[in-house]
This record gives C-alpha cells, structure tokens and sequence, in this order.
C-alpha cells in the first residue's frame, strides 16, 4: 500500500507517518500542493491523505483538480476544520472520508483500510476481525483457521459486518445487500438471519460479537482487548 | 421583565402641564390687558354698568321696585314708552357727571326689541368701585374665560392625539431593541419616515449596532481561529504522546489530551453555533439523523458497556441544518453518556412530529441544577473531569437557531429525558 501525505506541519507528518508505518503502510511526503501534483503525476498511489489548509492554497482545490481528470483515487480529507458546514463541503468536493485533527493512529489506519477495501480499490479479498476471516471470492468462513459451512445468506452478512466492524450497520443497508429489490422482506427476515449467524459464530468459537442496536442497524464487534481470552 | 414604563413622566404629560402653565400665564396676562384698558377708559365701563344695570332690571317683573345692587344710591328706574306710538324712536345714551366720591351716572337704554320696543331710563350715583366689579367680571368672562377655555381643551386634545402619533416609531424601535438578541447580531431597527428626531436617534442606534455586531464577531472570529489553530499542536501532542511507553505517566497525558481536545472542539462548535442563522432551511428527516447518530456513537456505548437504543415514532420531518441537528443529538447522547453512569441504556427517538429526545435512565436532575444545565460552563460537579460544560449550551443554541424549544423532562421512573421540539415544517410554495 502506497499512500501520499500531504501535510505541510513537518512535525505532525512524520509522526502520521511513523505511525502508519507500523499498520504496514508505506507513506510519502509532500508539504505543498503543488509538490503533491507533482508526486501524483509520477507515482501511482492507492490513497491520498490531504490537509485542507496548505501553504500554497487550499487543499479542497487540489481535491477538485483531482476528481475533474476523473481520478477515482481514494482521498481522505485530514483537517483541523470541523465546522457545521465543513465536512459536507469537504465529501462534496469529492472527497472519501473525512477526519477532525487531532488523530489517532489506529483510527486514522482504519478509515485507510476501509477505504481501500472499497470496490474496485486494490485490496485483497479477505476480510478479517479477531479470528473471523472471510474470503470474498470463494464466499468461505474460517474460524481460527478452521473453514465452516455457512448459507449464503449468512455469510453476505457477514461480509457487510465486517467491511465495517466496528462501526453500525444499517438495517436498511444489509437489508439492500441480503435481498433483492422485489423479494418480499419480512421485517423478522433479517432478525432470523443475524441470529442464526451469531449461533453458528458462537458455536465455532468466533470471539467477535455481533450486537444489536435497536432502531438502527447491527455491529460487529472485535473482542476488547485486555479482558482475558475467555 | 424589562422596567416597561420606565420612571419620570410620560411626554404626554410633561407637555399638558406646560400647556396648562402657559394657558394659566395667558390668562393671567389677559385679565391684566382687560383691567388696564377700562381703568384707562372710565367712559366705557360706565356705559357698560348702566347696559348691565338695565338689562338686569328689565328681567324683573316689577322696575320700579328694584333694589339697586351694593354701592348705588340715588337709584331711580322707570320704563320708558314713547308717547307718540307708531315710528318714534329713543336712542340710547349715557351721561356721567362728577359728584363727591364718585358719579353721578343717568341714561336710556333699549331693552325689548321687536313690534313695539321698549326703553329704560335709569339714574343713580355710584361710590367708589364697588358698582363696577360685576362689569369688569362680565367682561372677563367674555373676553378670558371664553375664548381661552375651549382653546385649551383643544391643545390638550391635539397633545393626546399628536403625541401619540409622534411617538408611535418610539414604540416600534422600543420593541424592535426588546427583540435585540446577541445571537442575532444582523439585526437592526426599521427606520422611521419621521419625525427625523426619532429617525437620527434609530439611525445612531443602528450605527452602534454595527459597531457591536463588528466587536462581537471579531471575538467569535478570535474562539474560533483559536480554537481551529490549537488543533495541530494537539495533533502532535496526541501522536507523540501515543508513542511513549505504557505507564500512568502516558495515561495521565492521554486523559489531559483528550480532555483539551474536546473542550476545543466544544469552543469551535459553540463559535459556531452562535454564528449558525438557519435561514435557507432544507427538510431534514429527524429519523434518519437520529439514526446516524446512534450508528455513530454506539460502538462508543459498547466500550463502556452501554447500550443506545432508537425508535422512530414516525412523522420526524422539519426544516433545518442536518449537521448541526446531528450536534444537538450527539451532544445529548455525550451527555446522557457522562451523567447516566453504570450499564444503564440510553434511549433516543424521533417524533412523532418535529421533535426528538434522549432519555437516560440515571439518577435524574436535581431541581437546584434544572436552572442551570443549558448555561455554558457549567458542570454539576467541577471536580469531576467530563467535559468543560458546554454541550447542552451548544445544544440550546443551535435549536434555538432553528426556532425551536429544547427543554428537559424527568419521567416518574428515573432518568433525565431531554426534548427538542422544532417548529413544523411548513410546505413551501414552489
């Protein structure tokens, strides 16, 4: 993974990039937007990290140049702007993601993966939370290691959890996902789905959790971290 | 309560009294004019006591019996009648001869006009001035009391109705500077037509206006430049932080960092909200940000164990500002987060209609802290290290903004419930 860092307080760019670099990221540098044309003109990157207040303009206009050649490169937008106003005009200038400074490392690589896990983004087709692992080609589940058998419905499921663990999925957005438009969804229909999984997760010893959050949607949850591995 | 009336008398009064100082002084003067003018003309007042004399006499039933009035002697009073009927005619005259202490006064007088017109003759001495009062009361009441009397009660009525109107663009300006919000430094007073005096004053009003507006957005301007700039440097306090080795020392650092970062996070959104105008107002579905909102912080919620839950009641459309609708949830949601502690969940809905709640099910509200919640700063517990205190103030401001009431509920079976009613979105013609 090729990322591109335009940042132009050195300080906060080289510890953005030392903390990259340990999730596996390989970060360059540029303080300027004219330097990051120049870089994207030579060197093909798999995700553009962009400070929008930039000594010499303002990094929504490099944005904008970007998407009018038509470059679906994946862009998050890394600014210390978090106005009412400012993260809408910020996504509709053609921006992916969008983070208020300051940042934390492991978000700031998550956003990344989730980005780049995008389709038609250059990511590989495993997916993976705790000892859960999708391949999204051959529709398999292993759990630590060790495939299970799964209706398909289930592990299209478990493919839109896991783009997003961590975060809420809407039930309106797995709906989309599970059934096709005309199929006549019972409103229990994916209730049933997320509970038979959850049975099948727990019986082969997943350690991810998937929780409901009423009114809105489900999350897969990775297992917290320091409270034992029971 | 703004002291409405205000102390010391109203206009309207201040000019009656002066209307009424000026009508007494008047006729003061004027009787002055009157007394001087007949002490300088004896002539006239005499002719003017025998016509009242005469006059007075003629209304009795019998002349001849009439008493004369204080200070006449000598009195003598007889009808007249022409001995010749048919065209004869007496004329009115008037003699006044000097005698000791006074006069000697005679003459004729017409006392019946018409078919057959009869005349008076009178005759008597008068001493001193005393005959005289009645003539010069008469004549000031003819040339004082009427002519001034109706006049005055026209000024005062001419006062009501004219004041009045004058200060008709007063009143206006008065309610318009009652309306005068901080949070709304655009405003200005309508400027009156007339009178120019009140039009200068509205003007000079509007021209400190613009002088208040420009001094209040430059400090809004300086929080939220301050605000915005801290921000890097705290970027790099956190990253640099985060590479120190574990230990309370990093964890102490930690807290301090994101405690800093949310208070400038606050200080930015709280610039904000106070600049936000919600003027061009799209339709927003409450449901749908209540949705995104519980989406976004509940995996917070599972971190500390709490769960968010949502329900749409239905009917959640308004007109607003999407973004900072989802601030006004999301800074309910944190602060249900903060003072609902243990496992409790926390429930959040939209509608029915324009509105939305969050409801915790923690201890509740004291009633001492109910006046407080929504001012900024203030914490229940200055000790404790949630927040700086400005979230609900925020929450406030941006509903307010949108015209709306936030206001706070505590449901007979615990916890705080907290409501935002926005006003119904009115379909618009095109």
């Amino acid at each position: 993974m090729r990322l591109l860092l335009v940042e132009d307080n050195a300080r906060l760019a080289a510890l953005v990039r030392e903390g990259l670099a340990g999730q596996g990221f390989a970060v360059d540098w540029c303080d300027t937007a004219a330097g990051a044309e120049a870089a994207l003109q030579v060197t093909r990157y798999d995700l553009l990290l962009l400070d929008i207040g930039l000594p010499d303009g303002d990094g929504l206009d490099l944005l904008r140049t970007i998407r009018r050649r038509r470059d679906t490169l994946p862009i998050l937008l890394l600014t210390a702007r978090g106005g009412l106003d400012d993260r809408v005009s910020g996504l509709d200038a053609g921006a992916d993601d969008y983070l208020v400074k300051p940042i934390q490392v492991p978000e700031l690589a998550a956003r990344c993966r989730a980005l780049l896990r995008r389709p038609g983004a250059a990511l590989g087709t495993t997916l993976g939370c705790g000892n859960v692992t999708l391949d999204t080609a051959a529709r398999s589940i292993a759990i630590a290691e060790a495939a299970i058998e799964a209706p398909p419905r289930e592990v299209d499921l478990l493919e839109q959890l896991l783009r997003r663990s961590g975060h809420v999925v809407a039930k309106a957005a797995l709906e989309n996902a599970l059934y096709a438009m005309d199929a006549d969804v019972t409103p229990n229909a994916l209730e049933a789905v997320v509970s038979r999984l959850r049975r099948r997760l727990a019986t082969a010893g997943a350690d991810v959790t998937i929780r409901t959050v009423h009114g809105v949607g489900y999350a897969l949850l990775a297992p917290v971290m320091g409270t034992g591995n029971a | 309560m703004p002291d409405r009336l205000g102390s010391g008398p109203t206009l309207f009064r201040q000019i009656a009294r002066r209307l009424i100082g000026f009508t007494l002084i008047f006729a003061l003067l004027d009787v002055g004019i009157v007394i001087f003018t007949y002490t300088r003309q004896p002539e006239s007042l005499v002719q003017e006591l025998l016509t009242l004399e005469a006059e007075r006499v003629a209304a009795l039933p019998d002349p001849a019996a009439a008493q004369p009035p204080p200070g006449i002697a000598n009195w003598s009073a007889a009808r007249v009648t022409p001995r010749h009927s048919g065209n004869a005619m007496l004329i009115d005259w008037t003699r006044r001869e000097r005698i000791a202490g006074g006069y000697r006064i005679s003459g004729v007088r017409l006392i019946e006009d018409g078919d057959t017109p009869r005349w008076m003759f009178l005759a008597f001495d008068t001493i001193g001035i005393r005959p005289f009062v009645p003539v010069v009361l008469r004549e000031l009441r003819e040339h004082v009391l009427v002519p001034l009397v109706p006049l005055s009660l026209l000024l005062l009525l001419f006062n009501v109705v004219s004041v009045r109107r004058m200060l008709s663009p007063l009143h206006r300006a008065e309610a318009e500077v009652d309306a005068l919000d901080p949070a709304n430094m655009a405003m200005r007073l309508s400027l009156p037509l007339e009178p120019r005096e009140v039009n200068a004053l509205v003007r000079a009003v509007n021209r400190a206006l613009a002088r208040l507006e420009a001094a209040v957005i430059t400090l809004r301007d300086f929080t939220a430049n301050a605000a915005h700039e801290l921000r890097t440097p705290l970027a790099i306090m956190q990253l640099s932080i985060d590479r120190l080795p574990d230990g309370p020392a990093k964890a102490d650092l930690m807290g301090d960092t994101e405690r800093m970062t949310r208070l400038v996070s606050q200080m930015l959104d709280l610039a904000q909200a106070d600049a936000l105008v919600v003027d061009a107002l799209a339709p927003v579905d409450l449901a749908a940000i209540g949705r995104a909102v519980v989406a976004q912080l509940a995996p917070k919620g599972f971190s500390i164990g709490r769960d968010l839950r949502f329900v749409d009641h239905g009917g959640a459309l308004a007109h607003g500002h999407a973004e900072a609708l989802f601030r006004v949830y999301r800074n309910l949601v944190d602060n249900a987060f903060a003072h609902a502690r243990g496992d409790t969940p926390i429930d959040v809905a939209a509608g029915p209609g324009p509105q939305f709640s969050v409801r915790d099910h923690g201890p509740g509200i004291a009633a001492a802290d109910l006046p407080h919640l929504f001012e900024r700063f203030w914490r229940k517990d200055r000790s404790d290290n949630q927040g700086a205190g400005l979230g609900l103030g925020i929450a406030r401001r941006l509903v307010e903004a949108h015209g709306g009431s936030i206001s706070v509920e505590l449901p007979a079976d615990g916890g705080a419930c907290f409501r935002v009613r926005l006003p119904v979105a009115r379909e618009t013609a095109d």
